[in-house]
């Protein structure tokens, strides 16, 4: 057996993976699948542009994925840049409370108009209401009214609730990031009673409930040891004209993973290109070409920017012992950005990210960025 | 955050008034605001109602609250999308068409409750010896706390009481629905056998060393309120657990026929208590057994208690085989499997059976 690989198999048996009913709301194709009227969305977490400008919404409380239909399929006539200060403060003046109830969950950039937007809570706690809110090159913020857009939802859990607001259950999957690949949404979990963890692969426009393929992730990269670990975040990567998903561990192995042989029943040999060293959590990625060369940027909690050198990523030897140094793998540069909270990609130029200021925790572990939060546009280094 | 109630919005406090017409003027009234004393036009003007009444929540540069507008007996309204939050200041500046000077009234949202109700109430484990490679904390409060202060509030503290780096992970809080329930983790990079953090930190917990677990009473609940008082729990490191929980080792106790006494399941060693709670379920000839679940002893123990007395007969606890240890061993699966020495020998069962027999 390979040490180096991770084998991904299709759960037929173990805990999580084996009760899961995907309970669809809507049917069709693309847009058109979505049926106008209030989204049923309790939180807003992760998210994730599909076809024709659908926003996938992971909804972590609600246990669902939601596909809003932003109507907005119109291209830039030119360049796009965006800097917003304070954005976290004019999402307060519109939502009407105190910049400091503002958490912002999750950064994506609509690939057809290039606006940015942004999940976000309105409130702290369980009451917590859920924002969507949309950035555009004037530097204009708007949030989406989800009382009445065209969506559809597919349940991650086991049931449908008799009651969607009845908060009774103390056992949650948080979900972590989500992608759009291949006609699917791709979505990574984390539970907060089990470790066992899931990558579920949800065919859109959302249909029956057999097609959404939940697939368990086993580590075999820590020398001879062999691990399950949930994926924090993850991006579609092509290496050779081949499709991988690149995915970001806890603690921090970056591992590649062949998207042809994410299917049921396979087993997938992925292999870990980097492992980033401890204490950290890997927020985000944005694989780029410049000057004839390929990287990886990558947002850390604790490393800051890191900017991986991924020319030729297939050959890399897979990290096959221990190291004492922090990191393995792929060279790489910390950048100087700091208090990267999100990123992602605007164009094959540019990235855009969100900063703050460190929370208020000690140095090793400062928590959350604090407002004000700014989305800058950063040149792709 | 409180959310806002019809009876608190007739309370609202008038705070300021830049200016104000004769004959204009600015109400809140039912959770609207409203221009009172000023006809508006039957359409609405070109750049909107909001170019004639607009309200702002936030100061600088900013937009204006979101919300819809509407004539209703006569007076233009504007109905907030959103309900009223504490501590947010309201100014409804109201442009009269023609010239004249704005009319601007600010009103306060409800005040914010901030007497200390929460407290932690517990902590899981329970035990006050730990394994090596503990993975969860749970940390039960006794009210909706807020997210996002972990960071800055959990504190573990070596024998000297110095606050110690890297020992859970950061970025990452796991709550309940009801944030009353906050799961934490131990950093796996440390724990994980054969990972770089693991060979250059070690563990972050050792074995025969003594730790303090600290909760700032700062941390402020659902309210933005602080807690009743801090937290300290006390603990020591004990050796690691690297092997999968075995029913077999476990002591089933069955209860007498005719009584409601709890069936007891004893374990060698402490399992994962939110798990205990769902993943065991007892099922005779007439189905599954309901009853009250304890669990006790440091997570060594559970006990069933049947809503209606035992019937004899041939029973059976099933077990999933998700179940894992402090160490997140599952029944299963270890936490993390030696390769060359176990090679993976997974149990690919959902449950495990345990029979026992009620006389």
């Amino acid at each position: 057996m390979n040490r180096r690989t991770m084998l991904i198999r299709v759960a037929a048996g173990l805990s999580v993976a084996a009760a899961l009913v995907f309970t669809v709301t809507a049917a069709g194709t693309g847009t058109a699948s979505l049926v106008s009227g209030k989204a049923q969305l309790m939180s807003a977490g992760p998210l994730a542009f599909g076809p024709d400008g659908v926003l996938f919404v992971g909804d972590s409380i609600g246990g669902a994925v939601v596909a809003l239909d932003t109507n907005d399929h119109t291209a830039p006539k030119g360049a796009v840049k965006i800097d917003v200060d304070g954005v976290d403060a004019k999402i307060a003046a519109l939502a009407g409370v105190t910049p400091d109830q503002i958490v912002i969950n999750d950064l994506k950039v609509n690939p057809i108009s290039r606006n940015v937007y942004l999940s976000a809570s309105r409130g702290k706690g369980p009451d917590a209401m859920p924002l969507i809110a949309r950035v555009d090159s004037k530097g204009d913020v708007s949030l989406l009214s989800l009382d009445k857009i065209p969506n559809a939802s597919v349940s991650l859990t086991d049931a449908p609730a008799a009651n969607p607001t009845a908060r009774q259950n103390p056992r949650m999957m948080t979900i972590t990031d989500m992608s759009y690949v291949n006609g699917n949404v791709m979505v990574a979990g984390l539970s907060n009673e089990e470790w066992s963890s899931a990558l579920r692969s949800i065919p859109f426009p959302f249909k029956t409930a057999e097609q959404g393929a939940t697939l368990q992730i086993w580590h075999a990269s820590h020398g001879r040891y062999e691990t399950q670990s949930p994926v924090r975040t993850f991006v579609p990567y092509t290496i050779s004209g081949q499709q991988y998903i690149l995915a970001a561990y806890t603690c921090t192995p970056l591992v590649k993973i062949p998207v042809s042989d994410l299917k049921p029943g396979a087993k997938v040999k992925g292999v870990t290109i980097a492992d980033l060293g401890s204490g950290n959590q890997p927020l985000g990625m944005v694989p780029y070409k410049k000057d004839g060369h390929e990287y990886i940027l990558v947002a850390n909690t604790s490393l800051g920017l890191l900017k991986l050198k991924a020319d030729n990523l297939e050959t890399y030897k897979p990290i096959d012992s221990p190291t004492v140094t922090n990191v393995a793998g792929v060279p790489y540069d910390t950048l100087s950005n700091k208090n990267v909270q999100q990123l992602a990609k605007l164009d094959d130029a540019n990235a855009v990210i969100l900063t703050g200021k460190p929370g208020s925790g000690p140095a090793f572990n400062p928590g959350p960025a604090v407002g004000p939060l700014n989305i800058s546009t950063i040149a792709l280094p | 955050m409180r959310k806002f109630h019809l009876a608190a919005i007739a309370v609202l406090l008038v705070t300021g008034m830049t200016a104000i017409a004769e004959s204009f003027s600015v109400q809140l009234e039912g959770g609207a605001f409203k221009v009172a004393g000023w006809q508006p036009p039957r359409t609405e003007p070109s750049k909107g109602w909001s170019s004639v009444f607009a309200v702002y929540a936030g100061s600088g540069d900013v937009p204006p609250l979101l919300g819809s507008y509407a004539v209703e007996g006569g007076s233009l309204v504007f109905h907030p999308r959103y309900p009223f939050a504490a501590g947010v200041h309201y100014r409804a500046v109201f442009h009269p068409p023609g010239g004249g000077a704005p009319i601007g009234k600010t009103f306060d949202g409800p005040a914010r409750d901030v007497t200390p109700a929460a407290r932690v109430e517990r902590i899981y484990p329970s035990g006050d010896v730990l394994p090596s490679n503990q993975l969860r904390l749970y940390i039960y409060f006794s009210a909706p706390m807020s997210r996002g202060e972990a960071a800055a509030r959990i504190h573990i503290l070596d024998d000297k009481g110095k606050p110690l780096p890297g020992v859970l992970l950061p970025g990452e809080e796991l709550w309940d629905p009801n944030f009353r329930r906050l799961t934490m983790t131990f950093d796996p990079g440390r724990i994980k056998r054969g990972l770089t953090s693991n060979e250059a930190m070690g563990p972050p917990i050792t074995e025969g060393k003594h730790y303090t677990l600290v909760i700032d009473r700062d941390w402020k609940d659902a309210r933005g309120a602080q807690m009743v008082e801090a937290f300290r729990k006390s603990f020591r490191g004990g050796p690691a657990q690297r092997t999968s929980p075995d029913p077999k080792q476990w002591k089933v106790t069955a209860p007498k026929a005719g009584t409601s006494e709890a069936l007891t399941v004893n374990f060698p060693a402490p399992m994962n208590y939110p798990l205990l709670q769902r993943m065991l379920q007892v099922s005779g000839a007439r189905g599954t057994v309901s009853g009250a679940v304890n669990i006790d002893k440091d997570e060594t123990e559970w006990r069933l208690t049947p809503q209606e007395p035992w019937k004899p007969g041939d029973y059976k606890l099933a077990v999933d085989t998700g179940l894992e240890d402090l160490a997140g061993n599952s029944i299963g699966q270890p936490f993390d499997i030696d390769v060359f020495d176990h090679v993976t020998e997974h149990i690919t069962s959902k449950t495990i059976s345990l029979p026992f027999t009620v006389r």
